[in-house]
C-alpha cells in the first residue's frame, strides 16, 4: 500500500514498503548506470587504507566536508549580543537565511536578521540604494536599538565601502544621523565564522569607543574596578553565560559581558514574541572602555578585538576554551588577581566535587583514545581536559586552525606523556578525518551533528560537543565552562562511553553476560 | 528438616572453621555472629550473604520472600557472569504488603512459586526467606515442600532472615541450603575420574573462564561450580566428583567440610591469584586427583601446563617491570586476599610497604609475614590521614583495596586499583595476573592523580587539607614525643574491643594485676572479646608481649 489517509506513515517507515523499495530498485537499474556492486565494494575498502589516505592528503584545491562557517554567521552571532540590535548583513539575502537556519536549527529559536538583499544590478553598480532602502526598513519596521552591518561576500567583491554608505544613508535620512550603525568588513572568503564574530565585535567596540565614525567625539578612559568578559563564538553561550555570570556574582566581581546572546537565543515562551532579548546594553558597551581588564575566553575568536580593547590602556587576557581543573583553575585565578577579590568557599566546593568526580570515574577514560575536531579554541580545550583525564587526543583538526594555533596545539601535546603520539591537523576538512579514522583509529570521536557521518562510516562512536548540533536538543543550554561546565563535559563523555559498554555487550545468551547493571 | 535455629548452631559448630576451631564451647555456643554494635555502620545482612551466595546459579529463579526492600537492593548486584541462562538475574519477588504482613504471607509465597514455574519453568526456584515474613510466622520451609510436591519441581528454602546476622553467616546458611536440599539429590549422566567440584568461586567479571581452559586442557573437569555460572543440576550431582577445591574464602567451608565427611570428597583450600598460587593449586588438584584413583600421568602433564603458562605469564610481565621499580603498594583489602595478592604483586616487582589484617585470621597474617617477611607490615586500621601521609612521605604509590575503602583513597588522592567484586577487571588465574599488573600500571601512570593531590591553586601554602593533615599528624607526634606522660595515655587509650569498648590500658591493667594468660580470663575480667569476637588474635598479641615494659606506640608507627 501507498501512503492512505487512514494510517499515514512517516518517512521512516513509508518508503521501506515493498512498492517504493522496487521503484528505487528500478530507477537505479534502469536509469542510474550503476556500477557492478564488487567494484564499488572494493573502491569503499580501498578508501580505508593508507594509501588513499595519502592520496586524500595531497589534495591541494579541494575542500570535502569542512568543518567551518563563514565570518558573517560568527557576526550575526555576535551582532544579537547587544540590547535591541538588528544584525544587517549587506549582500545577498540567501547568505542571510544560511545564517538565521543555521542558528535556528542549533538553539531552537528565532533568530532575526536582515539583508539588503542585493541582487544582480546591485552587484554590478553596487550596493548603496540597497543599503539606503534596507536601512530605513530595517528602522522604520523593526525598530531596533541598534542596527550592526556586516558583509557577505557579494558586497565585498565589489568593494562597497561601508563607511561611505552609512554616511550616505544617514545624509539621506535612512536613519537619525546619531543613530547605532556599527560595522564590520566580514568576507566569507577570509578567516571563518570565528573571524566575523572577531570583526563584528571590534566593529561595534570601535563604534562606541572611538567616536562613532567621526560623529561623535572619541571617549576617554576612566579606569574603574569592573572587568569585561568575551565568550566568543560559543553554542554553548546560553549555559555557558549564565554560568560565568553566576560565578563572577559568586565572587563579588564587578562585570560586563560583552556581547551577551544568552537570552536571546532562549526565550521564553508566554505569548510575547520577542525578537530582542537581553544583551549587553549599549550604554554598558561603552562604558566597557573604563574596565580594569578584558577577559576573552576563547582567543582565536577575538584577537582582533582584544588588540584594539589593549590599545585602549586595558589588561587582556586570553583562555583557549578552559575545560577541567587546571585549565578553570587558571581562569577564577586570572579573574581574581585582576579583580582582587578571593575565590568563594561556593566555588572551592564546586572545585572538590569536579575532582572527586575525575577521581570516580576517571579509570573509563583514562587510555581512551579520541579524535576532536571544532573551532581551534574549543579543540585546544577538550583536548587539555583530555590530558588531564590521561586520555589521548590522537587527532586534533580545526579546518579554521592557523599556524599559530598548531603551535600552540603541539606545545599543549608536548607538556603531557599522553600527548606522545597526538597529532594536529589544521586548515584539514571531515575528509581527512575520515581517513585518520580509518587508517588510525581511535576509540571515541568528538565533534558537531556532522560527525554523524564519520561515525557511521567508520564506527567510531561520536560524543556531540562542538557548533552545531542539530540533531540533539537544548545540550546548548547545559554550560561546559567552570566545574560545573567541566563536570558536565565529563558526564557527556562517560555517557557515551557506558553507552558503547553497553552496545557492545547486549546480545542475548551471546555478550549479555557483561550486561552489567552496575558500571 | 531442622529448624533455623538449630542450623545456626551447626553452622557454630562447623569443626573446618580454623577460628571455631580455636573456641571454648561457651564462645561457640554463641557463635561468630557479630554482635554489631547498635549506632555502628554495618556491613550486609544474613538474607544478602545467602542470595550473593546462590544468585551465582544461573538457571534458577531466585524468589525472593519479603518486602519490596529485600529483592530490590539486591537485585543483580553482583558482576557474577553466565554462560547460559540469564534467570538468575530476572528480579522474582513476593512484595509483600500490609495485608500479608497481617494476615500472612504463605499464600502470595506459594502462588509466586506456582507463577514462576507455569511461566518460566526453571529447573527449581530457590525461596529466600526475610526478616518480615520471619518475624510474622511465615513458614516457607512448609510451603516450599508443598510446592515442591505440587508441581514435581524442586523448590528450596533458604532460610536465611537479615536479623540472624551478619552476611558471612548467611553464606554459610546458604551452603546449608544446599546441603540439606540439593546436593546428592540427582546423578550426574557420567563420571570420570577428573572430576572436582569448586566451592566458594562466584565467576566474578566472568574470572573462573579464565581458568577453565587450563583445567579443560588437562582433561580436568568441574562437574559444579558452587556457585558461579553453575546450574542447579551440577549441584544436584556434585556429590559425585573426586575432589574438590575451596576458594579461597571461608564463606562455604561448611559445604566443603560436609562433601567430605558425607561423600568423602578430600578437599583443599586453594586460590588462582597470583602466578604461583594458581600453580600450587593446579598441582593440589592433580595431587588429589590421583590420590582418588587418576593416573599418575596427569602430574606430568599438570606440570608441562605449568610450566609453559607460568613462562608465559612472566614473559608478559617482563616489560611492566622497570615501570614498576620502586613502586610501592599499600593493599587494604579483607581477609584471605591479602595473602594471596600479596604474592601476585611481588611476583610483578612491586614492593609492598603494608597490608591491613583487619579481617584476617591468625593464619592468614602468619602466611603474609611468610611472604613479606617477619617485619611485614601488618596494619589493623587506617585513616585517610594516615594513607595521605604514607602517600606524602612516598612511602606508597598506589593503593589497592575493595571498593569499601575506594572513597577513602580517593578522598585521600591516592592511586587506587579495586580488587574486590565490583571490578571491571578478571584478575585469576596466569592471564588475570598479567591484567592486574597492567591495570595497575594504568592506575599509576594516570595523570589525574596528580590533578587530584594538587590543592586549588588559590590555597595559601600550608592550608590546604593535605598541609592541614601533615600538619594535625606531626603536631600530635611532637607533643607525643616531648610529654611521655600523655604519650603514654594515648598508647593505653588505643581500642582493642570495639563491641564493649575496653581499651589497651584496662586490658593490660587486668593483665599485671590478675596475672592472667588466656583470653579467655582477659575476657571474664574486663568484657573485652565479649562480642565479635575479632579483637582475640590483638588480645593474644598482648598477652604474648607481656611483660614487656612499653608496647610499641599504635598504629602507623607500629606498621613501620
Amino acid at each position: 500500500m501507498t501512503q492512505s489517509a487512514d494510517n499515514v506513515l512517516d518517512h521512516f517507515e513509508l518508503f521501506r514498503g515493498p512498492e517504493y523499495q522496487e521503484m528505487l530498485a528500478n530507477k537505479k537499474q534502469m536509469f542510474e548506470n550503476p556500477r557492478d556492486p564488487a567494484e564499488v565494494e572494493r573502491i569503499r575498502e580501498w578508501a580505508k587504507t593508507p594509501e588513499y589516505r595519502e592520496k586524500n592528503f595531497a589534495r591541494e584545491a579541494l575542500t570535502v566536508n569542512p568543518a567551518k562557517a563563514c565570518q558573517p554567521l560568527g557576526a550575526v552571532f555576535a551582532a544579537v549580543g547587544f540590547e535591541g540590535t538588528m544584525p544587517f548583513v549587506h549582500g545577498s539575502q540567501g547568505c542571510v537565511a544560511y545564517y538565521r537556519s543555521h542558528l535556528s536549527r542549533h538553539f531552537k529559536e528565532p533568530s532575526s536578521c536582515v539583508s539588503s538583499s542585493m541582487t544582480e544590478d546591485a552587484a554590478v553598480f553596487g550596493g548603496l540604494n540597497n543599503m539606503i532602502d534596507g536601512l530605513a526598513n530595517t528602522y522604520a519596521m523593526y525598530k531596533p536599538k541598534m542596527i550592526a552591518v556586516s558583509t557577505t561576500c557579494m558586497a565585498e567583491v565589489i568593494g562597497d565601502d561601508l563607511n561611505a554608505f552609512i554616511k550616505t544613508s544617514k545624509e539621506k535620512g535612512s536613519v537619525p544621523a546619531e543613530y547605532d550603525v556599527p560595522f564590520a568588513h566580514t568576507p566569507a572568503f577570509v578567516g571563518s565564522h570565528v573571524t566575523g564574530y572577531d570583526n563584528a565585535l571590534k566593529g561595534i567596540i570601535e563604534h562606541f569607543w572611538d567616536g562613532k565614525a567621526g560623529t561623535a567625539p572619541k571617549l576617554e578612559r576612566q579606569p574603574n574596578g569592573k572587568i569585561n568578559f568575551i565568550g566568543g563564538f560559543d553554542g554553548y553561550t546560553v549555559g555557558n553565560t549564565r554560568e560565568i555570570k553566576r560565578i563572577f556574582d559568586l565572587m563579588g566581581v564587578e562585570y560586563t559581558v560583552l556581547a551577551d546572546n544568552s537570552d536571546v537565543f532562549d526565550t521564553p515562551t508566554d505569548g510575547e514574541f520577542r525578537m530582542y532579548d537581553g544583551g549587553t546594553t549599549l550604554e554598558d558597551a561603552a562604558n566597557a572602555i573604563h574596565a580594569k581588564a578584558t577577559i576573552s575566553m576563547q582567543q582565536y575568536c577575538t584577537e582582533k578585538t582584544l588588540a584594539l580593547i589593549q590599545g585602549h590602556g586595558q589588561e587582556v587576557v586570553a583562555f583557549n576554551h578552559p575545560v577541567g581543573v587546571s585549565a578553570t583553575d587558571d581562569f577564577l585565578m586570572a579573574v581574581s588577581r585582576i579583580t582582587g577579590k578571593e575565590i568563594p568557599e561556593a566555588l572551592a566546593r564546586e572545585r572538590g566535587r569536579l575532582v572527586d568526580a575525575i577521581g570516580d570515574s576517571s579509570a573509563h577514560i583514562h587510555g581512551k583514545k579520541f579524535a576532536i575536531y571544532g573551532d581551534p579554541d574549543l579543540c585546544y580545550g577538550l583536548a587539555a581536559f583530555l590530558l588531564e583525564l590521561g586520555a589521548e587526543p590522537t587527532h586534533v583538526l580545526a579546518t579554521n586552525g592557523t599556524k599559530p594555533w598548531e603551535e600552540k596545539m603541539k606545545a599543549l601535546f608536548a607538556s603531557s606523556p599522553f600527548g606522545k603520539n597526538c597529532q594536529v591537523y589544521p586548515g584539514k576538512d571531515l575528509w581527512h578525518m575520515r581517513s585518520l579514522l580509518f587508517t588510525e583509529p581511535v576509540d571515541f570521536l568528538i565533534g558537531n551533528t556532522y560527525g554523524k557521518y564519520l561515525e557511521r562510516d567508520t564506527g567510531t562512536p561520536l560524543i556531540r560537543i562542538g557548533f552545531p548540533i542539530f540533531d540533539r536538543h537544548h545540550k546548548h543550554r547545559y554550560p561546559v565552562w567552570g566545574y560545573q561546565g567541566s563536570l558536565n563535559v565529563l558526564v557527556t563523555i562517560l555517557d557515551k562511553i557506558f553507552d558503547e559498554i553497553d552496545r557492545n555487550t547486549n546480545v542475548p545468551s551471546k555478550t549479555d553476560y557483561s550486561f552489567d547493571i552496575i558500571r | 528438616m531442622s529448624s533455623l535455629s538449630a542450623t545456626i548452631q551447626d553452622v557454630f559448630n562447623e569443626p573446618g572453621c580454623g577460628k571455631n576451631a580455636g573456641k571454648s564451647e561457651a564462645e561457640r555456643k554463641k557463635g561468630c555472629t557479630k554482635q554489631l554494635q547498635p549506632g555502628g555502620a554495618a556491613g550486609g545482612c544474613a538474607f544478602d550473604g545467602a542470595k550473593v551466595a546462590l544468585q551465582p546459579l544461573t538457571d534458577v529463579a531466585h524468589l525472593v520472600h519479603g518486602p519490596i526492600a529485600c529483592e530490590g537492593n539486591s537485585w543483580d548486584n553482583r558482576g557474577a557472569r553466565s554462560s547460559g541462562s540469564d534467570l538468575w538475574r530476572t528480579g522474582f519477588t513476593t512484595d509483600i504488603n500490609e495485608t500479608d504482613v497481617v494476615f500472612g504471607g504463605e499464600k502470595r509465597l506459594f502462588k509466586s512459586i506456582k507463577e514462576i514455574i507455569e511461566k518460566y519453568d526453571p529447573p527449581a526456584v530457590f525461596v529466600y526467606q526475610t526478616c518480615v515474613p520471619a518475624m510474622t510466622g511465615d513458614d516457607i520451609n512448609a510451603v516450599c515442600k508443598a510446592a515442591s510436591q505440587k508441581f514435581n519441581k524442586p523448590v528450596i528454602p533458604v532460610n536465611s532472615p537479615g536479623f540472624v546476622g551478619p552476611k558471612n553467616l548467611g553464606n554459610k546458611l546458604a551452603g546449608e541450603a544446599l546441603l540439606e536440599h540439593v546436593i546428592g539429590t540427582e546423578e550426574p549422566d557420567f563420571t570420570t575420574p577428573y572430576d572436582i567440584n569448586i566451592i566458594g568461586e562466584y565467576n566474578l567479571v566472568g574470572e573462573l573462564w579464565q581458568v577453565k581452559p587450563l583445567l579443560d586442557e588437562l582433561g580436568i573437569r568441574i562437574l559444579s561450580c558452587i556457585s558461579g555460572d553453575g546450574r542447579y543440576r551440577e549441584v544436584a550431582y556434585s556429590h559425585r566428583a573426586r575432589a574438590a577445591m575451596m576458594v579461597c574464602s571461608k564463606a562455604m567451608i561448611n559445604v566443603a567440610r560436609q562433601m567430605e565427611e558425607r561423600y568423602g570428597i578430600p578437599f583443599f583450600e586453594g586460590s588462582f591469584y597470583g602466578i604461583e598460587d594458581t600453580s600450587d593449586s593446579l598441582r593440589e588438584i592433580a595431587r588429589l586427583l590421583i590420590e582418588r584413583g587418576a593416573p599418575d600421568e596427569l602430574m606430568d602433564r599438570t606440570e608441562a601446563l605449568i610450566a609453559r603458562e607460568e613462562a608465559r605469564a612472566w614473559a608478559a610481565i617482563e616489560p611492566y617491570k622497570p615501570r614498576f621499580a620502586g613502586k610501592k603498594v599499600l593493599l587494604i583489602t579483607g581477609g584471605v586476599k591479602s595473602w594471596s595478592v600479596v604474592a601476585a604483586l611481588q611476583e610483578a616487582g612491586l614492593e609492598l610497604v603494608g597490608t591491613s589484617v583487619k579481617k584476617s585470621t591468625k593464619e592468614d597474617k602468619e602466611r603474609i609475614k611468610e611472604l613479606m617477611g617477619q617485619d611485614a607490615h601488618l596494619i589493623e586500621d587506617m585513616t585517610p590521614r594516615e594513607m595521605y601521609k604514607m602517600l606524602k612521605d612516598a612511602r606508597a604509590d598506589i593503593m589497592l583495596s575493595g571498593g569499601k575503602s575506594q572513597f577513602v583513597a580517593l578522598k585521600a588522592a591516592m592511586p587506587w586499583l579495586d580488587i574486590n567484586q565490583e571490578r571491571n577487571h578478571a584478575y585469576m588465574g596466569y592471564v588475570g595476573m598479567v591484567k592486574l599488573v597492567e591495570e595497575i600500571d594504568k592506575s599509576l601512570y594516570n595523570p589525574m592523580w596528580e590533578q587530584l593531590r594538587r590543592p586549588a591553586p588559590w590555597d595559601e601554602a600550608g592550608n590546604s587539607w593535605q598541609a592541614k593533615a601533615t600538619a594535625q599528624n606531626d603536631a600530635e607526634a611532637a607533643v607525643l614525643a616531648a610529654d611521655p606522660v600523655r604519650a603514654e595515655t594515648t598508647r593505653r587509650a588505643r581500642k582493642i574491643c570495639f563491641c564493649k569498648s575496653v581499651d589497651l590500658g584496662t586490658i593490660e591493667d587486668a593483665i599485671a594485676a590478675h596475672g592472667l594468660t588466656t583470653v579467655d580470663s582477659v575476657r571474664e575480667r574486663t568484657n573485652a572479646s565479649g562480642g565479635c569476637q575479632a579483637c582475640t588474635g590483638r588480645i593474644t598479641d598482648i598477652l604474648a608481649a607481656r611483660p614487656r615494659p612499653a608496647a610499641p606506640p599504635p598504629l602507623l608507627d607500629a606498621a613501620e
